[in-house]
C-alpha cells in the first residue's frame, strides 16, 4: 500500500462522489485482484498440501496466504474504495434525566414498600437463600483431602523402620555404586514414584565437608542424602557443580552448599535442604533410619508445627 | 517422524515454494563427519602404545602444556594435575578444543576448534595415558544403546544442566553446561565417564556400557531430529518464543493496524453535516 | 410472510433474507442505525481489536485441539510415530498431545497456531490497555469497562498458564509443581486451596482432569461474557476520540461502520489469523516432544514459562531469601512475590481510575483522549510500573540470558536487582521531562481555545492530522486539559 494522495480528487469515494478512475485507483483494484486471487491459490495450495499428507510449513504457509489475501484484498479495497470521509454525530448524555431517574426511583421505591409490608417474610426468604448459598459451598470440601501431615512427611517416616534407598527401577543401591563427583537420585523402597520422596545421594569430600551439629552419624562413609526438592517453590535440585560443590536449582537459581549441610548460599531460597540420616543394613545397601530433617519442597504457615 | 517422507512426496507438487521451505526443515544441526569416523574418534587407539608417538607427545606437552600442568603433568597453581586423567580425558579436551586453555585458569574451557592436529592429538592423547592410571578412549557402539532408554537417562540425569532439548543450560558463578548440538558421540560418551570441570561423573559404578551407550544414542538423535514445527528458536523454550509473539507477532500486528487504520493524508473530507439526531439517539451500534 | 406480496421474483436473496428476519425480529430500524452508526478514526482504537481477533483464533483452534485431546493421567506407553518416545510410558494426556503432533493431519499446525495465538493475544490485550492508560480512556464514564478489561486480563493470563500445563510434558509439570508450592505459601488458607484444586497433594490424581474444564470451559465462558459485556459498553458509551478541530466532548467525529469501519475490521481480523498461521506453520513453539513425559524428580535447565507469566517468574528469581519465622509459623519467601506482589498489582490496576479521580478531582465525563505529553504524571507513572515488570520480565529470564551472553547468572541477579530499584524511577523521570518538553514545544503561538466546531475548510484534513499523530500541534481543546494541574 502506498502512502500519500497524490493524484486522488478529494471527495472521490465520498457518497455521491463520481467516480472518475484514476492510475492510482487501477492499481488498487489490480492489487486487490491480486490479493484475492492469491487466497484462493492459497486455499487450493493447503487442500493439496493435506490431500498429500500434510506437512506443518506448508499448511502454515498456505492458510497465511489464504487468510492474508483476503485481509490484504478487504484492506486496500477499504481503503481506496471506501468513503473515507468524515461523519460527524452527536453524543447524548449517558445519564438518564431527572424525571426519569424520580419515575424508575418511584416504580422501585412502590414494590418495595409491597414487600416491606410483610417485613418478616422478607427477612426470612433472604436468611433462607444465605442458608442455601452456604451450603451449596459444602460441595466445594469434595474436591480434595483436610491437608494432613502429608506435607510434613515422607515415605521415609511412614514405617518407623528404615528403609532401602532404590534406583528409578526399584534397586536398592550400595555405598560401592557411588563414587566421587556422581550424581545418584534415590527413592525410598516401593516408592519410587513419589513425588515428595526424590533423594540426592552425594559422595563428598570428607575432608571438608562439615556435618551439622548431631548429625555426623548420618552420613555412610563419606556419603550424604539431600532432600532433591528446593526449598522455594520445590523444583528438583538436579544440578550439580562438583568442582565447586553447589547444587543449583534451575527453575530460580537457588544454590545449595553441599558440604555445609545444604544451605542456601545463593538465589531465593531460604532454608537448606533437608537431610536424610543415611546407614547401610546387614545386607550392605543403603537405608534410610529416619525421615528427611525437615519437611521438603516450598514452606507453608505451619510447616515448624507438628 | 513420517511427515518428512510425505513432504518429499509433495515437492514436484507445490515446487516454488517448498524449495525454501524443505531447505529449512532439511537443515540438519552439525553432523559434518567424515565417513569414516562417525563417532569422532580422531586418533588412532592402536597407535597410542607406540613408544614413538608417547616421546613426540612428550615434546609436544613440553612446549604447550607444561607451564599449567606442570613437567610430567603433576600440576601448577594455574592447572590441576593430569597425571591419572588418562586417555579419555586427554583425548576429551584436545579433540573439543577446550585445551589448550585461553582464558584465566579459573574460567570455564569453552569448546573451539582443536588447536592441534590429528596427528599432534594422537602424540598428546599417547603422552598423558602413559603418565598414570585413567580412563581409556572408549569403545561406543551405538547399535547397542536403546533410543527410548537413552531418552529416559538422559531426562533423568543429564536434561537438569544440559536442558531437555541439549542446548545446555546456565550453571551458578558463571559457569555453564554446553550445548550437545556439535559434542561427538565419543565426546559424549567421554564426558559421562570422566566429568569435565563441574559435570558430575556418570561412573560405570551406576551406569552400564549399554546405558551409556542408550544415552550418547539419544544425544546423537537430537542432533540428527530436525524441527517438525519449523524454526526451532534456539530450542531454548518459552523465553525466544516469547520474544517472537512479543516482536514478530504482536509488533507485527500493531505495525499492520496502523497501515489499515492510518488516515490518507492529504485527502480527508471535511465533516459532513450530522446525522439526523433521530439516529444518534438510540446509543445502540458503536 | 406478511411482506411477501412486496417480493418478486427479481428480488435479491439478501434483501429477501433480511425482510424474512425482520418479519421475526422487528430488527431493521436498530440494524440500521448500528450501520449508520460513526466510528472515531485513529489506528490505535483497532489494537483492541486485534486482542479480540487473537482470542477468536484461539477459540476456532482450540475447539479443534478438544477433538484430539484426552485429558487423562493414565498411565499408558507410547505406541506413536515419534519414535524416541516409543515404548515410553506416559499419561494419555501426554500421549494425545503427541498424536496430536505427529499423527493428526493438520494437528501440529493447529497445536502451534493456537499456542502463539495465545502468546499474541495477551500481548495485543496488554498493548490495548497500555493506549487505553495512557490516553486516559478510563476516565468517567468508562470506569466500569476498565474493571471488565483487567478482569479479562486477569483470567486470560490464569487461562494461558492452564492451558499449557495440560499437556503433561515435563514443562508443565515444573510449571504445575512451583504453582502448588506457591498456594501452600499463603497463610492459614493456603494448605487448603493447594489441597481442594489438586485433589490432595501435589501431583493430584485428577489434576489435568480439573484444569481440562477449566480451560476449555469455565475460564473461557467467563472470558466470553466478560467479553460481551465489554463490548457492549463500547457501543452504549460510544468510542473515545482524540481532540481535534471539530472534536468535542459531545460529538463522535469519525467514520461510518458500514462499510468503511466493517471492512477495515474484517481485513484486521483476517491478517491477524494469517499472522498467527504463519507463525504456527514456521516456528516451532512448545516442542513437547522434546521435553518428555512428566517425571516429578526430573527437570530441564531453562524451564520458563509463557511471557505473560514472565514478570512473575523474575520476581519470584529476583526477591531475597526473606522469610518470617515466629511460634513455629512462617511466612515463606515466595508468599511475597507470587502472591502479594501480583494481587497488590491487579488491586492497583483495576483501581486506578478511581484513585486517579480521586487524586486529580476530575470527576467530569471524558470522551476526548489525553495525549500522553498532556498529564506527565500519570505517564510518567505508567512508564515507570512498565519499566519495574520488564525488569522482572528479563529477571525471569536470567539464566538464557547468562548462556546467551555468556555472562554469570549471580551477577545478573544482582544487576537485575539493582535495575528493579534504579530504572523505574529513571525511566519515570525520563518519561517526565520529555512530556514536559514535549507539551512546552506546543505552547508557543498556540491559540488556547479551539473553536467548538471548527470551520469546514480543505486544510481540516492536515490539521487535524497533526491532532491525532501528534508532533507539534498548536491547538489545544481546553476541555481535555482541565482538571490535571500540569506537573
Amino acid at each position: 500500500m502506498s502512502t500519500d494522495g497524490d493524484g486522488r480528487r478529494p471527495g472521490a469515494n465520498g457518497p455521491g462522489g463520481g467516480e472518475r478512475r484514476t492510475r492510482r485507483d487501477d492499481r488498487a483494484e489490480r492489487l486487490v485482484v491480486a490479493a484475492f486471487t492469491v487466497s484462493i491459490v492459497g486455499a487450493l495450495i493447503l487442500a493439496v498440501v493435506y490431500i498429500a499428507g500434510g506437512q506443518a510449513q506448508l499448511e502454515g504457509v498456505a492458510l497465511a496466504l489464504a487468510l492474508g489475501g483476503i485481509g490484504l484484498g478487504i484492506a486496500v479495497w477499504a481503503r481506496y474504495f471506501m468513503a473515507a470521509d468524515e461523519v460527524v454525530e452527536e453524543r447524548h448524555a449517558l445519564a438518564s434525566t431527572e424525571e426519569e431517574v424520580t419515575a424508575f426511583t418511584a416504580a422501585f421505591e412502590a414494590g418495595e414498600q409491597t414487600l416491606a409490608r410483610r417485613g418478616l417474610l422478607a427477612k426470612l426468604g433472604l436468611g433462607a437463600l444465605g442458608a442455601l448459598g452456604l451450603a451449596a459451598l459444602f460441595p466445594i470440601r469434595s474436591l480434595g483431602p483436610r491437608p494432613g501431615q502429608g506435607l510434613k512427611n515422607t515415605a521415609y517416616g511412614d514405617g518407623g523402620r528404615p528403609l532401602r534407598l532404590v534406583d528409578a527401577d526399584g534397586v536398592p543401591i550400595r555405598p560401592a555404586d557411588l563414587s566421587r563427583s556422581s550424581l545418584t537420585t534415590a527413592w525410598p523402597e516401593g516408592h519410587e514414584h513419589d513425588a515428595d520422596a526424590s533423594t540426592l545421594l552425594l559422595q563428598v569430600d570428607r575432608e571438608r565437608f562439615r556435618p551439622l551439629p548431631g548429625r555426623e552419624d548420618w552420613v555412610v562413609g563419606d556419603i550424604v542424602a539431600y532432600s532433591k526438592l528446593c526449598t522455594h517453590t520445590g523444583c528438583p535440585v538436579g544440578l550439580y557443580q562438583t568442582e565447586l560443590d553447589l547444587l543449583l536449582c534451575p527453575c530460580h537459581q537457588s544454590t545449595f552448599d553441599v558440604l555445609n549441610g545444604a544451605e542456601p548460599v545463593f538465589g531465593p531460597a531460604a532454608r537448606p535442604l533437608p537431610q536424610l540420616p543415611l546407614d547401610v543394613d546387614e545386607e550392605g545397601f543403603l537405608v534410610a533410619t529416619g525421615d528427611f530433617s525437615a519437611p521438603v519442597a516450598g514452606g507453608f504457615w505451619d510447616r515448624g508445627r507438628t | 517422524m513420517g511427515s518428512r517422507a510425505r513432504h518429499l512426496r509433495l515437492v514436484p507438487v507445490v515446487a516454488a515454494a517448498s524449495v525454501a521451505l524443505a531447505a529449512l526443515l532439511g537443515a540438519r544441526a552439525g553432523a559434518v563427519e567424515e565417513e569414516h569416523d562417525p563417532l569422532g574418534y580422531v586418533v588412532d587407539r592402536a597407535a597410542l602404545d607406540d613408544p614413538a608417538t608417547v616421546a613426540e607427545g612428550a615434546e609436544l606437552f613440553r612446549i604447550g602444556c607444561v607451564s599449567c600442568h606442570g613437567p610430567g603433568g603433576v600440576g601448577s597453581p594455574r592447572g590441576p594435575a593430569i597425571t591419572d586423567a588418562g586417555a579419555a580425558s586427554a583425548h576429551f579436551y584436545l579433540t573439543s578444543g577446550r585445551m589448550p586453555h585461553a582464558g584465566a585458569p579459573d574460567e570455564q574451557a569453552r569448546r573451539k576448534p582443536p588447536a592441534y592436529t590429528h596427528e599432534e592429538i594422537e602424540d598428546l592423547v599417547a603422552y598423558v595415558a602413559s603418565l598414570g592410571e585413567g580412563p581409556e578412549i572408549p569403545d561406543v557402539h551405538l547399535e547397542e544403546g536403546d533410543l527410548q532408554e537413552g531418552g529416559d537417562l538422559f531426562r533423568g540425569n543429564c536434561a537438569a544442566c544440559h536442558s531437555a532439548t541439549g542446548a545446555g543450560g546456565a550453571l551458578s558463578y558463571g559457569q555453564h553446561a554446553p550445548s550437545l548440538d556439535v559434542a561427538t558421540p565419543v565426546q559424549i560418551y567421554e564426558a559421562m565417564i570422566i566429568g569435565p570441570g563441574q559435570m558430575p561423573v556418570f561412573s560405570p559404578e551406576a551406569f552400564s556400557e549399554e546405558e551409556l551407550n542408550s544415552i550418547v544414542r539419544y544425544v546423537e538423535t537430537l542432533q540428527g531430529l530436525g524441527d517438525p514445527g519449523g524454526f526451532s528458536l534456539g530450542r531454548i523454550g518459552p523465553i525466544p518464543e516469547g520474544f517472537v509473539a512479543l516482536v514478530i507477532g504482536t509488533g507485527g500486528m500493531m505495525l499492520t493496524v496502523f497501515l489499515i487504520g492510518r488516515r490518507r493524508h492529504g485527502e480527508a473530507e471535511p465533516p459532513s453535516e450530522p446525522v439526523r439526531p433521530a439516529d444518534a439517539s438510540t446509543g445502540a451500534g458503536r | 410472510m406478511t411482506a411477501a406480496g412486496a417480493l418478486t421474483k427479481a428480488t435479491p436473496l439478501s434483501r429477501r433474507t433480511a425482510r424474512w428476519l425482520d418479519a421475526r425480529l422487528g430488527a431493521a430500524s436498530f440494524v440500521r442505525k448500528a450501520l449508520d452508526k460513526v466510528f472515531p478514526d485513529h489506528w490505535s482504537f483497532l489494537l483492541g481489536e486485534l486482542a479480540l481477533w487473537s482470542f477468536v483464533i484461539l477459540i476456532a483452534t482450540g475447539v479443534y485441539l478438544t477433538f484430539f485431546f484426552d485429558a487423562s493421567v493414565e498411565e499408558i506407553v507410547y505406541q506413536g510415530s515419534y519414535v524416541p518416545l516409543q515404548g515410553v510410558e506416559m499419561s494419555r494426556a501426554y500421549a494425545s498431545a503427541l498424536d496430536l503432533s505427529f499423527d493428526v493431519r493438520a494437528g501440529l499446525v493447529m497445536r502451534q497456531v493456537h499456542h502463539w495465538a495465545a502468546n499474541v493475544y495477551l500481548a495485543t490485550t496488554v498493548v490495548h490497555l497500555m493506549r487505553i492508560f495512557f490516553t486516559g480512556a478510563f476516565r468517567r464514564p468508562r470506569e466500569l469497562n476498565w474493571l471488565l478489561g483487567v478482569g479479562m486480563l486477569i483470567l486470560s493470563i490464569v487461562n494461558g498458564f492452564v492451558g499449557y500445563s495440560l499437556l503433561d510434558d515435563q514443562l508443565s509439570g515444573t510449571g504445575l509443581r512451583i504453582a502448588y508450592n506457591i498456594a501452600i505459601s499463603i497463610p492459614v488458607g493456603g494448605t487448603w486451596l493447594a489441597s481442594l484444586f489438586f485433589g490432595g497433594e501435589f501431583p493430584g490424581p485428577d489434576l489435568i482432569e480439573r484444569l481440562y474444564v477449566i480451560h476449555i470451559l469455565l475460564l473461557p465462558a467467563v472470558i466470553i461474557a466478560l467479553l460481551g459485556a465489554h463490548l457492549a459498553l463500547v457501543a452504549r458509551q460510544r468510542h473515545t476520540q482524540f481532540s481535534g478541530p471539530g472534536r468535542t466532548e459531545r460529538n463522535v467525529v469519525g467514520e461510518r461502520v458500514w462499510p468503511t469501519f466493517a471492512a477495515k475490521g474484517t481485513a484486521a481480523f483476517f491478517l491477524t489469523a494469517a499472522m498467527l498461521c504463519a507463525l504456527g506453520g514456521l516456528a516451532q513453539i512448545n516442542p513437547i516432544w522434546l521435553y518428555g513425559p512428566f517425571r516429578p524428580a526430573e527437570v530441564s535447565a531453562a524451564s520458563q514459562p509463557d511471557w505473560y507469566m514472565g514478570w512473575l517468574d523474575g520476581a519470584l528469581r529476583l526477591w531475597p531469601s526473606w522469610e518470617i519465622r515466629a511460634f513455629g509459623f512462617e511466612l515463606p519467601t515466595p508468599f511475597y512475590p507470587s502472591v502479594l506482589l501480583p494481587g497488590v498489582t491487579f488491586a492497583l490496576l483495576a483501581l486506578w481510575p478511581f484513585l486517579e479521580a480521586r487524586i486529580t478531582k476530575d470527576r467530569r465525563e471524558h470522551h476526548l483522549l489525553d495525549r500522553p505529553r498532556d498529564r506527565p504524571l500519570r505517564t510518567a507513572l505508567g512508564v515507570a510500573t512498565l519499566a519495574f515488570y520488564t525488569v522482572l520480565f528479563f529477571g525471569g529470564a536470567s539464566d538464557v540470558l547468562a548462556v546467551t551472553f555468556q555472562t554469570s547468572v549471580n551477577a545478573l541477579f544482582r544487576a537485575f536487582r539493582t535495575a528493579l530499584l534504579v530504572l523505574p524511577p529513571v525511566a519515570g523521570f525520563v518519561a517526565y521531562r520529555l512530556c514536559r518538553e514535549l507539551a512546552r514545544r506546543d505552547r508557543p503561538g498556540a491559540t488556547d481555545e479551539a473553536p467548538a466546531v471548527a470551520p469546514a475548510a480543505p486544510e481540516d484534513g492536515a490539521s487535524h492530522r497533526r491532532a491525532i499523530e501528534p508532533e507539534d500541534e498548536p491547538e489545544r481543546d481546553p476541555a481535555s486539559t482541565a482538571g490535571v494541574p500540569r506537573g
